[in-house]
C-alpha cells in the first residue's frame, strides 16, 4: 500500500492505493513528465533526520569537540598531520552509535584519545598520562575510552616504547642552567643519553616489562644525573630532594625501580676487570658510566659466569638434574615448540585433559598428585636476570589444597547436611527478636 | 631440537560461576530469617547464602534466579547448586532445579619462563593488547573460544572462559606464542 503525492499541470494530487509501473508510466504520458512524484510507503515512515539528511549541518557539540581536539594538538605542539588525523577520528567516533549519546565529559576524553592514537600511529611519542594531564581526567577513564575507541574504529595502534618517550620526559626536569646551581646542573642532551641507556639496560634485564613507564623513567633520570658527576654532594641527594630541585612530582614506585636497577648494575659492575673493590648498591653509581659504555660485553660475561657457577653447583651437589626440572637458561638453544601436556588441577589433584605422544614416559610422572611431587624451586632464582616479582615473590606460591575426594555433580545429598543450613523454629524466633531489638536500639540512638 | 624440555603445565581452576533457576518466587525475608550463613541485602534486593561444602557463595534473587560462585570445578558448582536448591526446598519453597549453566571459569597457570610483553603484543596484534600505564598484563582474547588470557611478564597467566575445556584449549593455543617471547628480541 502506498501513499502518493504528485503534481501535474500545477495541480497537486494525493491518494493511496497500489501504484504499479504501468500506472507510473501512464502518469508520465498525461503530461506529468518532469513533475515530481513522491512515493511514500505506508509501512516505512521516513524519519525527519533521513529526509533532511541532504542539508544536515554538524551539530554544535561536534564543532566544539573538533575545536577542543585542535586545542589539545596545539597544546602538545604536534604536527599538522596528527591534528588532521585526530579530527578525522573524532568525527568518525562521534558519529558512531557507541559514542553518540554519551555525556559531553566523555566526548572530551574521546577527543584526547583520538589525539593519542594519532600520535601513536604517526610515531609521535606520548604517554596516556600526558593526555590525562591535559584533559584533567583520570588515567583509568582515559584508558577505558581509548580501548573502546580503537575497538570500534578498528585501529591497530602501536605501543609507545619507553626509550622513545625518554627525551620528552627528560625535558620536564628543570635540572639545567639557569634553573639550578652549576654544580647540580646537567645538559638535557647528556642526561637523556645516559637515561636512555639505563632504560635499555633495565629493559634487557626484565625491569621494564609490565611496569608503569613513569617510575622507570624517573629512576633512570635520577641515576643518570648522579652518574654524570658522581661526587659526594650528588650521591647524598635523595630522590625526594632531586624531584624538588627538578620541580617535578615524585613517584613513589621510582624508589623501588632505583633499587632494582642498582642491583642489575651491581651484577654487571662485578664483571668489570679493572674494578678491584666490591661493587655494592652504595658505590655502584661511580661505575655507571663504564657499565653503560661496555654493557653488552658485561652482560655476556655476567651470563657466562652465572652459567659456570650453576654448572659448578650441580657438579658439587652431585644431583643429576632431570630434563623436566631444568628451566630454560637464557643462552639455551632454541627448543622445539610443541604444545605441552597440560593438566587441569582441582583441589590438588592433576587430571590430564590432553596427551601428547612425544613424551609417553613422562605421563605417569605428571599425573602424580601435587603433594607427592618434589616442590619445584622458584625458577627465577636460577636465572641471573628475571622479573623482580619472580625473584622475590611477595605472595606464597599457591599451596596444594587439602585433599578432597572427586566431586560428582549427581551424588546424593543427605537431609542432615541440609538441616545444618536451616534454623530450628526456636532459633528463627530468637533471631527475629534480636533483629527487632537491634533495630529499636539503633532508632533510639539516632 | 630439544624435546626433553617439555613440562606439564598445571592449570588451576580457582573459580567457577554458575547460574540456575528455581522456577518459583522466593521470599528473601524468610530465607534470611530461617536460613543460617545468610546475609540479607535489601538495598540491592538479594540474599547471599554461603555453603561450607562445597565452599560456594550463592546470590539469590526473589525472581528465583541464583548465581553460585566459588566452586573449583564444574561438578562442584553443580553439586553446590543442587544443595542450595534442596535448602530452599526445605525452607518451604516449591523449588524446581532448572536451567543450570556454567557461565564463567577462572583459572591460573604459570609458565616456567618470563615473557616479554611488548614482543608478545607486537607479534600478535590486534588479538593482543598491552597498555603498561593501565595494567601490568597483556590481554589476549581468543574470539572463537570466548576466552581471555591475561599474560604477566612473570609468566603467570589468568584465563577466563565459558567452561573448563575452553580454558584448557586457550592455554594450549597461547603456549607456543608465549614461548616465542620468552626472551627479549636480540639486537
Amino acid at each position: 500500500m502506498l501513499l502518493f503525492l504528485f503534481s501535474c499541470k500545477d495541480k497537486l494530487f494525493t491518494g493511496s492505493g497500489y501504484l504499479s509501473l504501468k500506472h507510473m508510466s501512464s502518469l508520465n504520458t498525461r503530461g506529468c513528465q518532469g513533475q515530481e512524484i513522491l512515493l511514500l510507503c505506508a509501512n516505512d515512515t521516513v524519519s525527519y533526520s533521513n529526509s533532511t539528511a541532504v542539508s544536515k549541518k554538524p551539530c554544535m557539540n561536534l564543532i566544539k569537540g573538533l575545536q577542543r581536539v585542535k586545542a589539545i594538538c596545539r597544546t602538545l605542539r604536534v604536527n599538522s598531520a596528527i591534528e588532521d588525523l585526530s579530527q578525522t577520528y573524532y568525527k568518525q567516533a562521534y558519529q558512531h552509535d557507541h559514542f553518540f549519546k554519551v555525556k559531553l565529559q566523555k566526548k572530551e576524553v574521546l577527543g584526547g584519545c583520538c589525539v593519542l592514537v594519532s600520535c601513536r600511529l604517526l610515531n609521535w611519542p606520548i604517554t596516556m598520562g600526558t593526555i590525562s594531564c591535559v584533559l584533567d581526567a583520570d588515567v583509568a577513564v582515559v584508558g577505558t575510552i581509548y580501548q573502546e575507541m580503537i575497538k570500534i574504529l578498528c585501529i591497530e595502534a602501536p605501543i609507545t616504547n619507553v626509550t622513545d618517550i625518554m627525551e620528552a620526559h627528560c625535558q620536564e626536569y628543570k635540572i639545567s642552567l639557569p634553573h639550578v646551581p652549576e654544580e647540580l646542573a646537567e645538559s638535557s642532551k647528556d642526561l637523556t643519553k645516559h637515561a636512555v641507556a639505563l632504560v635499555e639496560l633495565a629493559a634487557d634485564s626484565w625491569i621494564v616489562t609490565g611496569r608503569r613507564p613513569v617510575s622507570i623513567m624517573m629512576a633512570a633520570v635520577y641515576l643518570a644525573w648522579q652518574s654524570l658527576k658522581p661526587n659526594k654532594q650528588r650521591l647524598k641527594f635523595s630522590l625526594d630532594k632531586f624531584c624538588q630541585i627538578a620541580k617535578i612530582d615524585k613517584h613513589k614506585p621510582a624508589l623501588k625501580r632505583i633499587a632494582e636497577i642498582k642491583q642489575v648494575l651491581c651484577k654487571l659492575g662485578k664483571e668489570i676487570p679493572w674494578v678491584k673493590e666490591e661493587v655494592t648498591p652504595d658505590n655502584v653509581v661511580r661505575q655507571i658510566e663504564d657499565i653503560l659504555k661496555y654493557r653488552y660485553a658485561l652482560l655476556r660475561r655476567a651470563l657466562r659466569t652465572h652459567e659456570d657457577t650453576l654448572l659448578a653447583e650441580c657438579q658439587v651437589s652431585g644431583v643429576e638434574l632431570l630434563p623436566e626440572d631444568t628451566a630454560p637458561s637464557q643462552n639455551s638453544k632454541p627448543v622445539d615448540q610443541t604444545p605441552h601436556t597440560s593438566s587441569i588441577e582441582q583441589d590438588g589433584q592433576n587430571v590430564e585433559t590432553e596427551k601428547q605422544p612425544e613424551d609417553g614416559g613422562d605421563k605417569s610422572e605428571h599425573s602424580v598428585p601435587q603433594e607427592h611431587k618434589v616442590p619445584e624451586p622458584n625458577w627465577g632464582k636460577r636465572e641471573l636476570f628475571a622479573p623482580p616479582c619472580v625473584v622475590n615473590p611477595k605472595k606464597r606460591r599457591r599451596a596444594a589444597q587439602p585433599q578432597m575426594r572427586d566431586v560428582a555433580s549427581d551424588e546424593e545429598i543427605s537431609d542432615s547436611e541440609i538441616d545444618s543450613y536451616i534454623r530450628s523454629p526456636q532459633e528463627a524466633r530468637d533471631f527475629a527478636l534480636s533483629q527487632k531489638l537491634l533495630s529499636l536500639s539503633d532508632s533510639k540512638k539516632s | 631440537m630439544d624435546s626433553s624440555n617439555d613440562e606439564a603445565l598445571d592449570i588451576i581452576v580457582t573459580n567457577v560461576v554458575a547460574t540456575f533457576r528455581t522456577r518459583c518466587h522466593l521470599n528473601l525475608r524468610t530465607i534470611a530469617l530461617e536460613g543460617t550463613n545468610v546475609i540479607y541485602k535489601p538495598e540491592v534486593g538479594k540474599v547471599l547464602m554461603k555453603l561450607r561444602k562445597p565452599k560456594i557463595t550463592a546470590s539469590i534473587w526473589s525472581s528465583g534466579k541464583i548465581i553460585c560462585t566459588g566452586a573449583t570445578s564444574e561438578d562442584e558448582a553443580k553439586l553446590g547448586a543442587r544443595r542450595l536448591a534442596r535448602c530452599l526446598q526445605k525452607l518451604g519453597f516449591k523449588v524446581r532445579f532448572s536451567a543450570f549453566k556454567v557461565v564463567n571459569v577462572l583459572a591460573v597457570c604459570s609458565m616456567p619462563f618470563a615473557i616479554h610483553l611488548i614482543d608478545f603484543t607486537k607479534n600478535n596484534r590486534p588479538i593482543a593488547s598491552y597498555e603498561p600505564e593501565l595494567h601490568p598484563a597483556a590481554t589476549y582474547r581468543i574470539k572463537h573460544l570466548k576466552a581471555t588470557i591475561q599474560v604477566f611478564s612473570t609468566g603467570s597467566l589468568t584465563v577466563t572462559g565459558p567452561n573448563v575445556q575452553n580454558v584448557a584449549t586457550a592455554v594450549e593455543q597461547a603456549y607456543p606464542l608465549l614461548f616465542e617471547c620468552r626472551k627479549p628480541l636480540c639486537k
